[in-house]
């Protein structure tokens, strides 16, 4: 049940016959893991956090460099040095105090990742490096969580939603590695994939509209295009190749 | 058969900063050869020493994935192949 203080706070999008006060409790009902507190991490989080996800977990490693300004939102300039989910849960909580906000500061690896998606539903991947991508989507697969992929470099940004056991997954559509480099980037381009990312939760969530399954947007921010390329469900994937497809 | 091909961001500089290319051919293998030969220096952005596909450069036909058939896919008159890279950044 919503309380009357949500019911005023979310009024506008409880208006939206999609949502309604029976979406925005399944929103308050969800609990959301959000690796990574950068470029992609900051914009879904605020989002997310302001649309009443019940529960958020962020977990990030890292510290607020100078560097990071530029496009790391949840972060100012007097929080450099300080841990980026300290910084950023600090943000977040007075956005909106009705969401339960968890800040983990520890490095995503395969020993911890189990566990630290332990009562989780959903899986935003916000991280900066394609190793850890990889081990979030094959945890979501193993796990049964919807994933939410979304990367960008410069002015480009790509997005994809993963359904386990349904759709293509992240292996699917990337079989190689890149070396972790300093990439180029512009705020405005992850803060246009984590709106996307965060877009996707809540369509999910609440179960409405057409998710970015099996399909890989690309948004191309110079000529401001949007292309969607179609991508399948590989058979011989290295992460989900081995599992039954249901639905 | 003349088939355009969208080039990656990244590479357009190889390309004389155009977004697009004319190319002729009848497999994406065959189109890519014929980008190579306008453009050489695209050469070793998009293949290994031994010719093949780079594993962090991904081909789509007519948005469509070309992925495992890859440089045996047939093309035909008019498709559009889109050259990306992946990408990981946050």
């Amino acid at each position: 049940m919503l309380t009357a203080d949500e019911r005023e706070r979310y009024d506008r999008q409880i208006m939206l016959t999609e949502i309604g006060e029976e979406g925005q409790e399944k929103l308050k009902r969800a609990s959301v893991f959000i690796a990574g507190a950068g470029g992609l991490g900051s914009p879904a989080a605020i989002y997310l956090t302001a649309a009443g996800i019940g529960r958020i977990r962020l977990v990030d490693h890292d510290r607020v460099d100078r560097s990071n300004l530029n496009r790391q939102v949840l972060h100012w300039d007097n929080d450099i040095g300080r841990s980026k989910v300290e910084s950023a849960t600090e943000k977040l909580k007075k956005l909106n105090p009705e969401v339960e906000i968890e800040a983990i500061e520890e490095t995503i690896t395969e020993a911890n990742l189990s566990e630290l998606l332990t009562g989780f539903d959903l899986i935003v991947d916000a991280m900066d490096n394609l190793t850890t991508r990889y081990l979030l989507n094959k945890a979501a697969l193993d796990n049964n969580i919807p994933f939410f992929h979304g990367a960008i470099y410069g002015f480009e940004g790509r997005a994809m939603t993963i359904i386990p056991h349904k759709t293509a997954c992240l292996r699917c559509v990337y079989r190689g590695v890149i070396p972790e480099e300093k990439f180029p980037v512009i705020g405005v381009t992850p803060a246009v994939i984590g709106c996307i990312q965060a877009t996707e939760v809540i369509k999910y969530i609440v179960g409405i509209g057409e998710l970015l399954t099996n399909k890989l947007l690309n948004y191309d921010a110079l000529n401001m295009e949007f292309t969607e390329f179609n991508v399948k469900k590989d058979p011989h994937c290295e992460h989900c190749g081995h599992m039954k497809t249901t639905g | 058969m003349s088939i355009t091909v969208n080039i990656h961001q990244a590479l357009r500089h190889l390309i004389n900063n155009q977004a697009t290319a004319e190319v002729n051919g009848t497999t994406v293998g065959e189109c890519l050869a014929d980008l190579v030969k306008q453009f050489p220096g695209i050469e070793t952005k998009l293949f290994d020493k031994k010719g093949k596909l780079l594993n962090y450069v991904d081909i789509y036909v007519n948005l469509e994935s070309s992925y495992p058939e890859e440089l045996t896919k047939l093309v035909n008159d008019g498709d559009k192949l889109s050259i990306t890279l992946m990408i990981a950044g946050g």
